[in-house]
């Protein structure tokens, strides 16, 4: 699932949290830089705690899609599976920019 | 109404504080660690309450931490005397549930899972915020009903105390009287030991009162009680006003001629007071007559055999002539 492709997702968010999304997204954005940085350097130790962290947070934002890949991104670093971490990079990058935020 | 909130995560710490402040709590701080929420704690330090963890009604508690994990620092903060009432949820996602079991054992009253649902948190939030404020309410109470009971102790003892004494001579009372020497007239019985009395009466009190007013009357009491009190020195003694112008000295474990000698020592002692008794046929100042008995008392003999034994003694004295002792 590449950047840009396929259909918007519209995620509805809580009104009381509109303060905190541009700096949640942002967060994410973060994320997969620091998740490409860990997997060339092969360090699994903080692709597991930046998926798991994803996997907490997401939802409660409002976007079980985050929690989902997180919850992914955290197997597959326990796991050592680097293959599966760029993949999930890739679903993270296009879910990111699939989504359009309602309140 | 403080809340604490030990999340790693950045995005979780910013999540939990703006629903609990939207929701109208008002003090929420986020630490990042566990040693920072120790430090923000006062955890182990001997600082003033207040200043740390006194301002937390509730923690909330991430599990799964770099460092110290949740499940730790929930142990270490129950496990410190001034924080251990601060209750702590733990927040956890789901398939963290084998750490529950942990987290429960450590001493967290309840949970939450992560992904965070705003309902979920308020609803146990609120619950676990009732019942501190319960339980601080019904500890504040107990504290109260403690001290109250501190203080009826003291006045029960205070009411004892008077209640044994005779309020215009401070000597023991008749009622304190018959109770020690019932008690010592036992236990003189069962030792098969001697137990003496002495009985006095101040001589011609009437008339001493008729010339010199009630007034003079009561403090003439008080002086010759003060002499006896001062006399009579044995702890084991007791000195009580019997009645009126009597008074009785009990003495336990105390034969005949020890007695005699106390009893002339108060006469001595309440004549050398030398206090004026212008209606007196036995001096010019006020005296006592003393009647002394002693006994070592059987088992079915009344301790009033005594007392009559002594009773009868003063009157002989006072037949004789007053300010005088006479032994039974």
């Amino acid at each position: 699932m590449a950047e840009g492709n396929g259909e918007k997702l519209v995620i509805k968010v809580d009104p009381d949290l509109a303060g905190l999304i541009p700096g949640f997204i942002q967060g994410r954005h973060d994320d997969i830089r620091e998740l490409k940085i860990a997997v060339e350097k092969g360090d699994m130790d903080t692709a597991r705690i930046l998926g798991h962290n994803m996997k907490g947070s997401g939802g409660g934002y409002g976007f079980n899609g985050i929690t989902e890949i997180g919850g992914a991104l955290e197997k597959a670093a326990k796991d050592g599976n680097k293959e599966e971490i760029v993949r999930l990079i890739g679903e993270l990058s296009g879910y990111l920019g699939r989504i359009e935020i309602v309140y | 109404m403080g809340i604490l909130i030990v999340d790693d995560s950045k995005d979780s710490r910013e999540l939990l504080g703006r629903l609990l402040k939207n929701a109208g709590y008002r003090d929420v701080i986020g630490e990042a660690s566990a040693d920072d929420a120790f430090a923000t704690l006062g955890l182990s330090t001997d600082g003033d309450l207040e200043e740390h963890g006194g301002r937390f009604d509730l923690i909330l508690m991430d599990v799964i931490m770099p460092g110290i994990d949740g499940i730790e620092a929930c142990r270490r903060i129950r496990g410190d005397t001034h924080l251990q009432d601060i209750p702590i949820v733990m927040v956890t996602a789901l398939d963290e549930e084998g750490t529950l079991q942990l987290a429960f054992a450590a001493g967290a009253v309840d949970y939450v899972t992560k992904p965070i649902n705003k309902t979920e948190l308020l609803a146990r939030v609120s619950s676990v915020l009732q019942l501190k404020y319960e339980r601080d309410r019904r500890k504040s109470r107990e504290k109260e009903l403690l001290e109250a009971l501190g203080q009826l102790r003291h006045a029960n003892e205070i009411l004892r105390r008077l209640s044994a004494i005779d309020g215009l001579t401070g000597l023991a009372n008749r009622r304190n009287f018959d109770e020690f020497i019932e008690r010592e007239w036992r236990r003189a019985v069962r030792d098969k030991k001697p137990i003496s009395i002495i009985m006095m009466d101040i001589d011609h009190f009437k008339a001493y009162n008729d010339h010199y007013g009630h007034q003079g009357g009561d403090d003439c009491l008080k002086k010759v009680a003060s002499v006896i009190a001062e006399t009579v020195k044995r702890p084991a003694d007791l000195a009580s006003r019997y009645g009126g112008e009597e008074f009785v000295v009990v003495l336990p474990e105390t034969e005949i001629k020890g007695a005699a000698e106390l009893a002339e020592r108060l006469r001595m002692e309440v004549e050398a007071m030398g206090n004026p008794h212008e209606h007196s046929s036995a001096s010019k100042v006020v005296t006592i007559s003393v009647g002394v008995a002693s006994l070592i008392p059987e088992r079915g003999m009344a301790h009033s055999e005594l007392v009559e034994l002594a009773d009868k003694a003063l009157y002989a004295a006072k037949r004789d002539g007053r300010n005088r002792v006479q032994v039974a």
